[in-house]
């Protein structure tokens, strides 16, 4: 991850965009997708409960 | 003699072309009814401030009341961060529970911001301004006005009448560009959405284990989410209904009206009348493109692996935009439209929530990632 980063201080200002956007959709897919981990696990727990 | 008719001699075409753009956002706020709340104090606001002398900015050394509101609210990020409790506070997050899979639309559609900011830089901008032009495709003003204020202050004024006018205009952009992603049969499927009440205690814990989440993933993003969330938590907690009803309300329209006037001061005709600006305003709309461009081929996508009974009306991709709750709607009347009778609201509010939480998410990374690559 370091050494990406460092290439991409010294690369052209639209490669360092497209490794901006490679991370920052990555990043936003695993942040929604532990959110989204999180809901089916309540879910289940609230379901469970209301089954007891 | 001179100094009498000051205010007459010290016009110039700019200014008049300032006054021009000012009174089409009021035009536009009163006649079409886009974003009235934000576009007319904007328009009204850049009047006063390209006036001669502009004594509301600044005058003789004296901060005037429009730069004291600047440097208090927007320079400070204060204003974006009291709307985000306001808006916080209006949202149901119920939908979303039901459905959470509809969370990536949130996801997919803000390809929107990393797609323009990549052509932000082939049009010769550096890669912050890039970075808070490509915001505008979060369709969501805070999120844009906190990102170029850290980025690219000059362009805050046009970044934010971008975002707000485009947000106004989804029910124009979105349509014609999902009709050419999608198939007439594809705009015709149903969903079912199944009825069960969420427990109490998921929606309280949400905003609190959402905000936790978001501050050890993107620490930079917490002012945002977080205050989003604070809202969201008076709203579920139940024992603060007036403090509730304050943020929906009262607290809401007097920051939008503090706001709009405000981001009207950054309009002056020295930093707005450029090329940039005419170029950030055309990039502002191929963002709202590429969201809903996104977001549809995502729902394609995941309809590869669906069972045919199962599949997902691409059209709700588009939705994974942060403009709530007006996409939503677009998105079923467009539904309604195919078809009678078909209902898909609910999942389309499900994927707009989300996209809100997307959006934010977002400007969180590129907040996080571009310090640390830029020069």
């Amino acid at each position: 991850m370091d050494s990406i980063i460092e290439t991409l201080k010294y690369s052209g200002t639209t490669a360092q965009a497209i490794g901006v956007s490679i991370f920052g959709l990555i990043g936003v897919f695993a942040t929604l997708g532990l959110f989204f981990v999180l809901i089916l696990a309540a879910n289940k727990v609230g379901g469970k409960k209301r089954g007891d | 003699m001179q100094d009498v008719f000051i205010g007459f001699t010290s016009i110039t075409w700019q200014m008049c072309v300032m006054y021009a753009v000012g009174a089409a956002l009021i035009w536009l706020a009163i006649k079409k009814e886009y974003e009235p709340m934000l576009l007319l104090p904007i328009g009204f606001g850049a009047i006063l401030v390209n006036l001669p002398l502009s004594v509301v900015w600044e005058h003789e050394g004296t901060a005037g009341f429009l730069k004291i509101l600047y440097d208090g609210g927007i320079a400070n990020e204060l204003f974006p961060i009291l709307i985000f409790i306001a808006v916080g506070a209006m949202i149901d997050f119920g939908p979303l529970f039901k459905s959470p899979y509809m969370i990536f639309f949130g996801a997919a559609a803000q390809f929107g911001i990393f797609a323009t900011m990549i052509i932000a830089t082939l049009l010769g901008f550096d890669l912050k301004t890039a970075a808070s032009i490509g915001i505008i495709g979060a369709a969501d003003g805070p999120t844009a006005i906190y990102v170029a204020n850290k980025f690219a202050k000059d362009f805050i004024g046009p970044i934010s009448v971008a975002a707000y006018s485009y947000m106004s205009m989804v029910p124009l952009i979105q349509p014609p560009v999902i009709k050419a992603l999608t198939t007439k049969e594809e705009r015709r499927i149903h969903m079912v959405y199944h009825e069960a009440n969420v427990p109490k205690w998921l929606k309280i814990c949400f905003p609190i284990v959402v905000t936790m989440i978001a501050g050890f993933v993107a620490p930079i993003s917490v002012p945002l989410i977080g205050s989003l969330m604070f809202g969201n938590l008076i709203r579920e907690s139940g024992v603060l209904e007036r403090l509730s009803k304050t943020a929906q309300n009262e607290l809401a329209y007097l920051v939008t009206l503090l706001l709009g006037i405000t981001i009207g001061s950054s309009m002056r005709a020295d930093k707005f009348l450029n090329v940039q600006t005419l170029l950030i305003l055309v990039m502002g709309l191929v963002a709202f493109v590429f969201d809903t461009v996104g977001g549809v081929l995502f729902a394609k996508f995941i309809n590869l692996f669906l069972p045919k009974d199962k599949k997902i009306n691409p059209m709700i991709g588009a939705c994974g935009i942060s403009a709530f709750p007006m996409s939503a709607r677009v998105i079923q009347k467009m539904a309604n439209d195919e078809e009678k009778g078909n209902i898909i609201l609910m999942q389309a509010i499900s994927a707009n929530v989300s996209g809100q939480i997307g959006s934010i998410i977002a400007g969180g990374m590129i907040l996080a990632f571009v310090p640390l690559i830029a020069r």
